[in-house]
């Protein structure tokens, strides 16, 4: 059983105090952290810059209740992940963003998912969810690329926008194939079919997909589980790089992944929110014993 | 050697090695049972072929395909009977695969999971077992009499669709089921509606099933004797039904769908049925290319299945 | 270029940001051993000279020494918390945080001899300073030297350079050793400034310990280069077979 009482706080770090670094990061990796103000009793955490907010949001499934109340700012251009055991709800969590719950019955959601600037709210009524799917892109764990040309996978999405125009289309699709760290793989076999490509491929194919129709959250649900590890740490480098074009919201059940990806991690356990802080924090030094017991493999 | 453990019996390497000799030889009592039963089955489908091929041998050759039948066996033909078959296939493929695909994509994606899907669900496998001659009675009333379509094609053709509409929509199902949930996802994902994640995905990786289900569903058909029978259809035509392709705007007619008919199931029993021996082999020779049709369906409906499974594979 | 059958090796890690924290790494003990570097020698010319100035100035730096030490320590252990190095990068992670407690030890040897060397000025006797003034010079030569090559070859991965650092150790212990003798002569013949002698022999064994705190700095670039852990160990048995 895990403890979720709270141990005492310790002193926190702030990037502000440390002194001035005199090397410049290696090119490529520019990497604007955005401060975190902190008060001496933990309370409250402000994030400059918000692209969604989550406030008490539930979700059930017939009478099960499967999210509780969770409410946790998600980071404009940062890298957020969601790490927890089986069960915890962190995929549940994801698929809430772009409604895809909505496709089986007897689903329903209370409170709000807001998404900035134009504060709707993803998981109300007022919203049609094909909306919410069309501004929030999504890659999947097992790589699923549509048994067509390279091509016609990227371009699918843009069709869908009633994009017609073939040089605009060819235009967006070699961006996004950019973007996604494989134009020059396949640059010169974007009719060939998409499925002999490798896994990693795939993947990245799937990633150029979503990338394609401009998302303004790219959520990734356990993307690299399927694949090997060379293939998993060029995805885990492409999502570091994305995260200055697109906002990333990624469930993992590899803690080490999220300490290497993300810029602030929530721990959850059984449908609920035990804590969030910048990784760097969570990984080091958490706050909630029960996230201590999960990161060090203490847990029943 | 006192103070060791005794292995027990089972774990003995000697029992384990008999043990293991008894049970190949079962192993391999099987598959000489399946060999044997499966050649047997062949077999016989391979004499009745070759029976029906000897005794009507004498009558192959471009007249049996282009005369009439006749009072004399050697001038009877089966012009009037194939061609009024291939129009029946013609209606009855028009007709069977627009209605069983929609049926099969309302029941497997958009259809909700109740009780009252369920029960449709069952009756629509149960149809493939209703006898033909049912369809055939219900045919006659509602085709022939109540719609007015007379001793028709186009009442033939309606009623081997209602046959195979059960084969339909089973094979298309199957198909669609066969795309992965992890498809629809990705298109759901990027917006698409329910329409478009059927129309641009679901159906398109589906069509090597449903062509396949198309081309299972005629060569049932095709043989099927008994309902046109009873819509009536004629076994002494002398004529052909009106061509579908006319000399003068808008150079296609349906005039043909109206015409009486005969087809070759129909053929092969009057025939049969004859006092005189000399029509068995006509007989013969008629069921050997009805039964070589059926053959060549099923193999293009293989090609079919093997071409579009070479081009998608989950 | 790839060797027979394995993948082929990318410039630098697959993971940029890794990559970056890791030279960061490197960069940040560099700076901080030039910063000791500039203390040490700083700290003996003020003694030398009697300048009290710059004694002020070495241990108004000796703060930020300390402060690099805590910086560097948490970024090393941040690195492995976040990124989860292997082999080498691991030893490189572990051995900036050893490499940095030398360093700032190093330091501290400094301010103390910018201490006496500030009480020197405002007028403690510097006889005995003088009279071993050749030595103190040049075993701060050799010393700053020694840290000097330690961390150049903690920069390049030399490990020939730091094994070269281990062995000059000996050289600063003879002189060490005759300097002692020297002071203890005058302390025979001349009592009178017994006070300023014995922070004079402090002196020159702080000296001696900084050269310690380099060859210490060595080792651990022996660690991070080949795995060996040489520590305490004497220089000619580890000429035979290697130990991991």
């Amino acid at each position: 059983m895990i403890d979720t009482s709270t141990r005492a706080a310790p002193e926190s770090t702030l990037r502000n105090e440390e002194p001035a670094r005199s090397s410049q990061p290696a090119a490529g990796a520019a990497t604007p952290r955005v401060t975190i103000a902190v008060d001496d009793t933990r309370q409250a955490r402000a994030i400059t810059s918000v692209k969604a907010q989550v406030e008490n949001l539930n979700f059930y499934y017939g009478q099960n209740r499967a999210l509780k109340n969770l409410s946790i700012p998600i980071a404009d251009k940062q890298v957020t992940a969601l790490i927890g055991p089986s069960g915890c709800g962190k995929s549940t969590f994801l698929r809430c963003f772009n409604r895809m719950h909505d496709l089986q019955p007897d689903t329903r959601y209370e409170g709000s998912i807001t998404l900035h600037p134009d504060n709707i709210n993803l998981v109300g009524s007022g919203i049609d969810p094909i909306e919410v799917r069309m501004r929030i892109g999504m890659v999947f764990q097992k790589p699923n690329p549509f048994p067509k040309t390279i091509f016609e996978n990227v371009a699918y999405g843009l069709r869908l926008r009633g994009v017609r125009n073939r040089a605009t289309l060819a235009e967006e699709v070699e961006k996004a194939l950019r973007g996604a760290a494989l134009w020059d793989e396949v640059k010169d076999r974007l009719q060939d079919s998409a499925l002999a490509l490798s896994g990693g491929q795939m993947q990245r194919l799937c990633i150029a997909r979503a990338l394609a129709t401009t998302p303004e959250i790219l959520l990734f649900d356990e993307p690299t589980s399927a694949l090997d590890p060379i293939a998993t740490a060029k995805i885990e480098e492409l999502i570091s790089t994305l995260r200055d074009q697109v906002t990333v919201l990624i469930v993992t059940h590899n803690m080490q992944q999220a300490a290497r990806v993300s810029d602030y991690t929530a721990f959850m356990y059984l449908g609920e929110l035990i804590e969030f802080d910048e990784a760097a924090k969570i990984f080091t030094n958490p706050s909630k014993k029960a996230t201590e017991d999960y990161i060090t493999g203490r847990y029943g | 050697m006192a103070g060791l453990p005794t292995v027990p019996e089972y774990l003995n390497p000697d029992s384990i090695r008999t043990g293991l000799s008894r049970r190949k030889v079962l192993d391999q009592v099987f598959v000489i049972v399946g060999l044997v039963l499966m050649f047997a089955c062949l077999g016989i489908l391979a004499v009745l072929f070759m029976n029906l091929v000897l005794d009507g041998s004498e009558r192959f050759g471009w007249d049996f395909f282009t005369n009439f039948p006749s009072r004399r066996a050697e001038r009877a033909g089966i012009l009037g009977a194939w061609v009024g078959t291939s129009l029946i296939m013609l209606v009855t493929a028009f007709c069977a695969v627009p209605v069983g695909v929609a049926a099969a994509i309302y029941l497997e994606e958009y259809a909700p999971k109740n009780w009252f899907t369920a029960i449709i669900e069952i009756n629509v496998t149960n149809l493939a077992g209703v006898p033909s001659i049912v369809y055939g009675l219900l045919a006659l009333g509602l085709f022939v009499y109540q719609f007015g379509l007379g001793q028709s094609i186009a009442a033939a053709g309606l009623t081997l669709a209602l046959l195979i509409l059960p084969i339909v929509i089973v094979a298309t199902r199957e198909s669609i089921r066969a795309v992965p949930k992890s498809i629809r996802e990705a298109a759901y994902g990027l917006g698409a509606t329910r329409w478009e994640v059927t129309k641009d995905h679901v159906l398109p990786y589906s069509t090597g099933g449903i062509l396949t289900g198309m081309i299972l569903g005629l060569s049932r058909a095709i043989g099927e004797t008994a309902p046109i029978i009873t819509i009536g259809a004629l076994s002494f035509i002398a004529f052909l039904p009106s061509s579908p392709i006319t000399s003068e705007f808008p150079f296609i007619s349906f005039a043909w769908l109206k015409d009486p008919f005969t087809a070759m199931p129909i053929q092969m029993f009057n025939w049969v049925s004859r006092p005189d021996q000399a029509f068995q082999a006509n007989a013969a020779a008629a069921g050997a290319i009805l039964l070589g049709m059926t053959l060549l369906m099923n193999a293009v409906a293989i090609w079919i299945r093997y071409r579009f499974r070479k081009k998608i594979n989950w | 270029m790839s060797t027979l059958g394995g993948p082929d090796p990318v410039e630098g890690h697959t993971a940029k940001a890794f990559d970056a924290a890791l030279s960061d790494l490197r960069l940040q003990i560099v700076g901080m051993g030039g910063l000791v570097i500039d203390q040490v020698s700083s700290a003996v010319h003020a003694l030398l000279d009697g300048d009290a100035d710059t004694a002020k100035l070495v241990l108004a730096r000796e703060e930020k020494v300390n402060e690099l030490e805590r910086f560097v320590d948490r970024e090393a252990f941040r690195l492995i918390a976040l990124h989860q190095p292997m082999a080498s990068d691991l030893r490189m992670a572990k051995a900036a945080s050893r490499i940095t407690v030398e360093l700032e030890r190093a330091g501290d040897e400094a301010k103390k001899i910018a201490k006496f060397a500030g009480r020197v000025a405002t007028g403690e006797p510097q006889g005995p300073v003088l009279a071993v003034a050749r030595f103190l010079r040049h075993m701060a030569e050799l010393t700053t030297g020694m840290l000097r090559d330690a961390v150049r070859s903690l920069d390049e991965s030399n490990a020939d350079m730091a094994r070269a650092v281990r062995a000059r150790d000996s050289e600063l212990d003879a002189e060490f050793a005759a300097a002692l003798r020297q002071i203890l002569t005058l302390a025979m013949q001349d009592a009178r400034f017994l006070g300023a002698t014995i922070d004079t022999v402090f002196a020159l064994k702080g000296l001696e310990r900084i050269g310690d705190h380099a060859k210490n700095i060595a080792e651990q670039v022996l660690f991070v280069t080949s795995g060996e852990d040489v520590r305490h160990k004497k220089k000619a048995a580890e000429a035979g077979t290697p130990e991991k």
